[in-house]
């Protein structure tokens, strides 16, 4: 059980003159689950191919079951070893089952035909991979989805411990992903299979490999399993994104959303401070904007474990907070008014407003009695947000009366703060 | 078995599969015993072509100036048979009769067999390895080769034999051998060969060489109808000589190539998913590419260049028996001896008493056949 079946020993490998990996170690023990991770180029492929004994590595060792692979013989080590391209173009008119039985060829010598027993792992490879109703079909004809199952059905039936896959779920539809990834996970625990698979998703990554490898400049950046590997600090330095990362509550595995398309922010505004008033989730999507456009951003009264409150802390904004599921309390109140004073500019999001939350309402009161310019985002009349029997509303009215600017859209408030920082410039 | 039947003998499990899980029987379902019995289809399809090759041969020995019977041809043959032709008294049939019949008739249709057979299968061969079905051996300059040493030795008048061979075998050998030598390792980047870079210099090769026959037909003299002639392609010169000559090259080059007609199918899928299926792609490259060419040298050496025959009847036999390459060689070969035994016998009568070279009836007849092909099944058949 849980013997080591492949290793990695200090792997040197590229092409020509240039090296894509240096010094590359890593093992696999039977009925694991690996994926390998990392950005366009940063050896993903040529990994595998090393592995898959197309690309003779300079230096170091891959070791399979003890044997390093370039001692071997081709046939020897395609019993164990299969590998599903990440595009497969058969030449001529072979069906699908022609080519599974391909799968077989291992296993045959030069003067052998297939047997019936050769055709029953056929069929069971393709009944596995549910392709059997294909047999017959020229593979040419079958849809990219279908011949990606077929040539997973393929490497089954030559019976490996190891399976190697360049992102198997490229051509897939999002069933069939799933499909096809729950298979390989069940191969993997039950034939005590080595799976590694390149991916190129994040989410799909950490819900099904046991391990990830995440490459990055020539070199193994991260080792281990997904909640070691999928930090946001490791995915921002190799991809260079910043990202959410968090345990989703339904799966119970981790996801990964990028924040922010890119790390070089625009050009900050300089000198010019907003504080954004939100709660519920209302405020996420403008606190993001606003500070990828680079604005200084501050955020308050938000409560522990709100949806806002959440994103204000990924993105690393100053926040005055309350504890989860309380209202606000005076002495939060206070601390928001300091902050609010720093402003040069509030914005007030269409949250739902109930007994909890009415103070932030009164914030922006004070805020528009201190001069400061008040922008209201109010895509959903207040009437249909107030949950506090009329007093919200009377609040919100009071607010406009005063010479809050009212907004529809996101568009308009960014429209406004711009237009009140040109003012301040000139 | 077609498609329908299958999907039917597995209906419902084709439907159901998650539900029902994976049996594991010992004993086959219709389908797949059908499958198998593929190969016993395969039988059919060598023994249904072997006889009509041999119905063939005896109606192209009855083709020619001299008008001899069928039933005359058949006892002269079984004549020969060791055991059979001692069965009853040897003089029934005329002595002129039959040595048209075994002394020039019989070696020039067998050298159309012989020549045929090679052109077929090193055009299949090709084909596979190539991953490509417009290789032949002409593309890999090998036929441009084998043309250029025979050239030489026509217009050089090297008039010597060795081994009882003319120097025109021998030079096409040569030409062929070196032609296919060059062009791979002009295509070798490192311990490869791509096969684009592969084709490439195949036909680059091949022009050169074309360009200098072309240029021997300028300085070729008197010797320039000889060589034209040779060109074109044919069987006027071949006898009893030449059959035995090249016979047993001809026999263990196919049954060589033979052993990789599996390696042949997985190379369909691209040389490194070969690779990863176990075939030593670059062992099994160098063993087929030399295959191909000892074939094709063979054929040249006796026929000169008779084109077409490589690239149309592989093709013709993928569309009739699959791409499966244990099929697919025993089958072309014996399509291309038919194939060049009837072109022969076309050759021969059309312009009676004089003969037009073969290669112009297989560039006449297989153009437009191809050509046909291709539109007929543009769309439904995938090269």
């Amino acid at each position: 059980m849980n013997l080591v079946s492949l290793e990695i020993d200090g792997m040197s490998c590229g092409y020509d003159s240039s090296p894509v990996l240096e010094s590359t170690s890593f093992s696999a023990k039977e009925g694991e689950f690996i994926g390998i991770l990392g950005p366009n180029g940063s050896g993903k492929t040529t990994l595998l191919r090393t592995i898959s004994r197309t690309l003779k590595p300079y230096k170091g060792v891959v070791l399979l079951d003890g044997r390093d692979i370039y001692q071997m013989v081709n046939k020897d080590v395609a019993k164990q070893l299969a590998v599903v391209p990440q595009d497969s173009v058969v030449m001529f008119n072979f069906t699908a089952l022609d080519v599974v039985l391909m799968g077989r060829n291992p296993h045959l010598n030069r003067f052998q035909f297939e047997s019936s027993g050769d055709l029953m792992i056929a069929r069971e490879s393709m009944e596995l991979t549910q392709t059997w109703h294909l047999a017959d079909t020229p593979i040419a004809k079958v849809s990219g989805g279908q011949r990606q199952r077929i040539i997973i059905a393929r490497a089954l039936a030559q019976k490996p411990k190891v399976l190697l896959l360049d992102e198997p779920t490229l051509h897939l539809d999002l069933k069939s992903q799933i499909e096809i990834l729950d298979l390989l996970r069940t191969l993997c625990r039950q034939s005590e299979l080595v799976v590694i698979a390149v991916f190129h998703d994040f989410n799909l990554s950490a819900r099904y490999c046991d391990k990830i490898i995440l490459l990055c400049d020539k070199k193994i950046v991260s080792l281990g399993e997904p909640e070691e590997v999928l930090t946001k600090e490791n995915i921002s330095d190799v991809f260079r994104v910043e990202v959410f990362v968090k345990r989703h509550p339904i799966t119970g595995s981790l996801y990964v959303i990028p924040l922010i398309g890119s790390r070089s922010r625009e050009a900050k505004k300089e000198g010019f401070r907003v504080h954004l008033i939100c709660g519920g989730g209302s405020g996420s999507s403008l606190m993001t904007r606003l500070v990828r456009e680079g604005w200084n951003v501050t955020a308050g009264v938000l409560n522990i474990l709100d949806t806002d409150h959440e994103t204000a802390e990924t993105l690393g904004i100053p926040t005055v907070s309350e504890a989860p599921f309380s209202p606000i309390t005076s002495q939060t109140y206070e601390d928001n008014l300091r902050l609010i004073q720093k402003a040069d500019a509030v914005i007030v999001a269409d949250f739902l407003v109930g007994f909890g939350n009415l103070k932030n309402l009164e914030a922006v009161k004070a805020a528009l009695e201190k001069k400061i310019p008040t922008i209201v985002v109010s895509s959903v009349p207040i009437e249909k947000r107030d949950f506090t029997k009329g007093k919200g509303e009377a609040l919100f009215k009071e607010l406009l009366a005063s010479g809050a600017i009212i907004v529809g859209t996101h568009d308009g408030a960014v429209g406004a703060i711009e237009s009140l920082r040109s003012q301040r410039l000139s | 078995m077609n498609r329908d039947e299958l999907t039917q003998s597995h209906g419902q499990k084709v439907l159901k599969p998650q539900r029902e899980p994976v049996r594991h029987t010992n004993s086959l379902t219709v389908g797949e015993v059908r499958y198998l019995r593929r190969y016993g289809r395969w039988k059919y399809i060598v023994l249904g072509l072997t006889a009509l090759l041999t119905l063939v041969t005896i109606l192209s020995l009855n083709v020619g100036f001299a008008q001899i019977p069928v039933s005359h041809i058949v006892g002269i043959l079984v004549d020969e048979v060791p055991i059979l032709g001692n069965l009853h008294s040897s003089s029934v049939f005329p002595e002129g009769e039959r040595l048209i019949i075994i002394q020039i008739r019989l070696p020039r249709i067998l050298a159309g067999i012989l020549v045929g057979v090679s052109l077929a299968a090193s055009g299949a061969l090709f084909q596979g390895i190539f991953r490509n079905p417009m290789a032949d051996p002409y593309v890999l300059g090998v036929s441009s080769g084998a043309g250029l040493g025979a050239a030489l030795a026509i217009v050089l008048r090297v008039g010597f034999t060795f081994f009882g061979i003319d120097t025109i075998p021998i030079m096409a050998f040569i030409g062929a051998a070196g032609a296919t030598f060059t062009v791979y390792n002009i295509a070798r980047v490192g311990p490869r060969t791509p096969v684009v870079t592969l084709l490439l210099s195949g036909i680059a090769v091949s022009i050169f060489l074309s360009a200098l026959v072309s240029m021997l037909q300028v300085v070729a003299g008197w010797e320039l109808h000889k060589l034209v002639f040779w060109l074109m392609g044919g069987f006027s010169y071949a006898g009893w000589r030449e059959v035995w000559a090249i016979l047993p090259l001809v026999c263990l080059g196919i049954a060589l190539t033979y052993l990789f007609a599996r390696d042949l199918n997985i190379l369909a899928l691209g040389e490194e998913e070969a690779q990863h299926l176990g075939v030593d792609v670059e062992k099994s490259k160098k063993i087929l590419i030399l295959l191909g060419s000892l074939l094709t040298a063979a054929a040249v050496s006796i026929s000169g260049l008779v084109g077409f025959v490589g690239l149309i009847v592989p093709h013709l036999t993928r569309m009739l028996v699959g791409p499966d390459h244990r099929i697919l060689i025993p089958s072309s070969l014996l399509t291309g001896a038919i194939f060049l035994v009837c072109c022969d016998a076309i050759a021969r009568v059309v312009f009676v008493p004089s003969e037009l070279p073969v290669g112009i009836i297989t560039a006449l007849s297989g153009g437009p056949f191809f050509i046909y092909l291709l539109r007929k099944k543009k769309g439904t058949y995938s090269l």
